[in-house]
């Protein structure tokens, strides 16, 4: 099995490309593109982040802060979703602000704005604007609902979307007992922001694979709702062709807990268990020492299990209670049945698994010291992911971009910052 | 419109059960000829689940459909060495190898990155598993509700002082899929840039861990130990699912400054609630939030859903419906929107499954219907491999193509 060269500095899979990051300007939290173009940062594009002058963009206010003390340059969410980015501020709502953004986007490759339509438009940024002013740009959209959809004016965000997507109904998974007091549940964190920030970054190398074939950019619509509901995808082919009267029906299409659940309690916590294929079950009867109550042919084959499901887990967790996390895991991973202890941020930080993979780096940052963050989503032989550089301060590369690579004299800069606009 | 953008790649395709399938779907649409290979003597498990009409079989479930549009199929006895000669034959004359396997599994084919790069040198090969590929818990089974475990999102999913909770939609399985897409486009980038292939080493929970910011920042910078808090933000309020009338119906309210709750409360018919000192400012309505919550859900529940959403969002205001997937799939601008597609399927005829989630301006996707198992193994056997008729049935005979 291959392993990861130790290079001093290794190349980087997407160096040479150019990216721009466009502020969302919404009041609500919206990640999306931040992820989306720290995916290209951190595999070596240049990704310049565009921020409104003077408050910066919503990461920076959101921490979590050291010590609960906010402060723009090191609150948490920014130094992570923003190290290897390059930071410029620009108005975009004004005229002379606008016009460094195109010259911005002149140069570039791809650009991430995660405005609604309505605004683009009024601001003169929408994409056929973009696309018809640089044709060899991938503009893409980033929305609540879509660029084109008929909701695409309307504000949404990672309640609204988790909820409109079929994923927060099915969420907690099969644990409702009281369901007026346990509604349906978002995602810890801000998921959907961040799962479109992927959806966005792995369409965006999908258009630039187009370009390389006709050397044409395009528009590239991506919205959180649509990102959502393509996690549900299973019941989308599940629903389309089952009837409604069918047993299966009947017990997927409700929340109250009919089918299996995933997280059981055990007796130092609690654990993600499944024994639901027939080679599992038998895994399971041998990791749970052959009790005599598994052996009833009523739980010989899935259906069998599915309709006595309230049988089979009152005998998990009857096992569980005895099982530290620990045992259990062992005891079931022996026999090849998947069960994975339920960690905190704080276990998983310290966790061996983590750890051995070296998975949460250490940069220096000159605002905020040694700071620790989770690093790749994916490790690459060849060209792995790297973090070169902490999160900019606020406007910190405004000269370098600005100046130096669009052309904008020293008097110029002076004469945008006295007005505010950068 | 031209070329699809990934006409003349080729993926040799062993992932199974959703994230791999998920990423592949993806490639398929853009072009690719996306070759999966499985066998009949141990299929896919989702071949057999649901959505079937009531009938069972390989080739009936509305699940897999759903997922593994726009590829062939080829079944091939892994377990035997003249398959895992084909299968390296498939690999000669490809661009990438997935695969989602148990680790050691491909090795104990033959199949390793390491036995790849010899037939073919510059491969782009990914690996996604539960854990990673090393570590010493890399030998782990597991899948997506397992994975969101250990990676520490079942803890901080939950509502306030209670249990971690399972996460709906097999999360990550989808998401991890999605990411594939980026990571194996990004390594195809390099590759055209310097001839050079690799080997790419996903962990599922590791990828989960990056999309946690949140809670894994408050512990390295604070120690804090983030838990479940409902539906609530720590920076809005209310955030929140409120009922509405029907039994178990709900509606989401986001709701970011003290302009938008003015709003609200002109909605809900209760101005006297914005200009209360308790709630009119952010600080308030969070320090406060347990009673905003209850007085904002005594309002709501005498609307009917559809009826408020529409209210709130005329005033600007972020709301939405709480669907089920039968309730999405009636929600006109899902039911008009171009995520699903109607495929023509070998066995079952027409097929209506989920197409991407995103829209090219200029890219014509190309969505074909799932493979039956082995659909297109003689396709595949002599059109690719330039195997004889003849011999494609001793190795049938032989058990060797299943």
């Amino acid at each position: 099995m291959a392993r990861f060269e130790d290079y001093q500095e290794p190349p980087r899979a997407l160096e040479g490309l150019k990216v721009v990051e466009l502020p969302c300007l919404d009041t609500m939290p919206f990640m999306a593109a931040s992820m989306a173009a720290k995916s290209f940062a951190d595999f070596g594009a240049e990704v310049v982040k565009v921020e409104p002058p003077r408050t910066g963009l919503q990461e920076r206010a959101l921490g979590p802060f050291r010590d609960e003390l906010p402060d723009p340059e090191t609150g948490g969410l920014h130094l992570y979703l923003n190290a290897n980015k390059l930071g410029v501020t620009i108005d975009l709502e004004n005229l002379r602000g606008r016009e460094l953004a195109f010259d911005l986007l002149a140069s570039a490759d791809i650009v991430f704005n995660p405005n609604r339509p309505e605004l683009n438009e009024k601001l003169g940024i929408d994409w056929r604007t973009l696309t018809a002013r640089f044709p060899g740009l991938i503009a893409v959209s980033i929305t609540f609902f879509g660029a084109e959809s008929r909701y695409r004016n309307l504000r949404g965000g990672d309640l609204v979307a988790t909820h409109m997507s079929g994923v927060g109904y099915e969420t907690p998974w099969h644990q409702v007992t009281d369901p007026e007091n346990q509604p349906p549940l978002k995602l810890g964190g801000r998921q959907s922001d961040y799962l479109t920030g992927y959806t966005a970054a792995a369409a965006a190398m999908c258009a630039l694979y187009s370009r390389k074939t006709n050397g044409a950019g395009q528009h590239v619509d991506v919205g959180q709702w649509f990102s959502m509901i393509s996690m549900v995808r299973p019941n989308l082919g599940f629903y389309s062709h089952e009837a409604p009267d069918s047993p299966s029906f009947q017990r997927l299409s409700t929340r109250l807990k009919r089918a299996a659940q995933w997280v059981y309690p055990c007796k130092d916590g609690w654990v993600s268990f499944n024994a639901g294929t027939d080679r599992f079950w038998r895994g399971a009867k041998k990791a749970m020492g052959h009790p005599g109550w598994m052996n009833s042919e009523l739980f010989d084959t899935i259906l069998g299990r599915a309709e006595h499901i309230d049988a089979i887990e009152a005998g998990v967790i009857d096992w569980l209670s005895t099982q530290t996390r620990t045992e259990a895991f062992e005891k079931a991973q022996a026999e090849h049945v998947p069960c994975f202890p339920v960690h905190s941020p704080a276990e998983v930080a310290d966790n061996e698994q983590y750890k051995a993979r070296k998975f949460f780096i250490e940069i220096e940052h000159p605002a905020a010291r040694e700071v620790r963050m989770p690093g790749a989503p994916c490790k690459f032989s060849r060209t792995p992911w790297r973090i070169v550089r902490g999160a900019p301060r606020l406007g910190e590369h405004n000269h370098k971009i600005l100046g130096e690579r669009i052309g904008r004299s020293q008097a110029e800069l002076e004469s945008l910052a006295a007005a505010g606009i950068i | 419109m031209g070329p699809r953008p990934l006409e003349g790649i080729r993926v040799a395709d062993f992932g199974w059960i959703y994230a791999v399938p998920h990423a592949t779907a993806w490639l398929g649409a853009l072009g690719a000829d996306v070759i999966r290979i499985e066998t009949s003597g141990a299929p896919d498990l989702v071949r057999f689940l649901s959505g079937t009409d009531g009938l069972i079989g390989a080739n009936r479930s509305g699940v897999f459909h759903a997922i593994n549009s726009s590829r062939r199929s080829i079944a091939l006895n892994l377990a035997m060495p003249e398959a895992q000669e084909i299968a390296r034959k498939i690999i000669r004359q490809s661009d990438f190898v997935t695969e989602n396997f148990t680790v050691g599994n491909m090795a104990k084919y033959h199949l390793a990155y390491d036995d790849l790069v010899k037939v073919k040198p510059d491969i782009i090969m990914l690996s996604g598993t539960p854990l990673g590929q090393d570590g010493p818990f890399a030998r782990t089974v597991g899948f997506g509700p397992t994975t969101q475990a250990f990676a520490g999102l079942c803890h901080i999913t939950g509502y306030p002082d209670s249990f971690p909770c399972g996460i709906g939609g097999t999360w990550p399985d989808f998401a991890v899929g999605t990411g594939m897409v980026f990571f194996l486009l990004a390594a195809l980038h390099y590759r055209d840039r310097t001839g050079q292939g690799q080997y790419l080493d996903l962990s599922m929970a590791e990828m989960v861990t990056t999309m946690m910011p949140e809670a894994m920042m408050d512990f390295l910078m604070n120690g804090r130990d983030q838990a479940g808090i409902g539906n609530r933000d720590e920076s809005m309020a209310p955030h929140g699912v409120f009922p509405v009338a029907g039994d178990d119906k709900w509606i989401a309210i986001a709701i970011a400054t003290d302009d938008e709750f003015v709003k609200l409360c002109d909605a809900l018919g209760v101005s006297s609630m914005a200009s209360d000192v308790k709630f009119a400012r952010l600080i308030g309505r969070l320090a406060n939030v347990e009673e905003l919550e209850r007085e904002i859900a005594a309002r709501t529940r005498v609307h009917l859903r559809d009826e408020l959403v529409t209210k709130l969002r005329a005033r600007g205001l972020a709301a939405g419906p709480v669907y089920s997937t039968p309730e999405l799939m009636k929600d006109p601008g899902f039911s008009e929107s171009s995520m699903l597609v109607k495929l023509q399927h070998g066995e079952v005829g027409e097929r209506v499954v989920p197409g991407l989630p995103v829209r090219f301006g200029a890219i014509d996707l190309d969505y074909r219907g799932a493979p039956m198992i082995g659909e297109h193994t003689d396709e595949v056997m002599s059109g690719l491999l330039g195997y004889s008729a003849a011999e494609i049935a001793r190795l049938k005979e032989a058990r060797v193509l299943i």
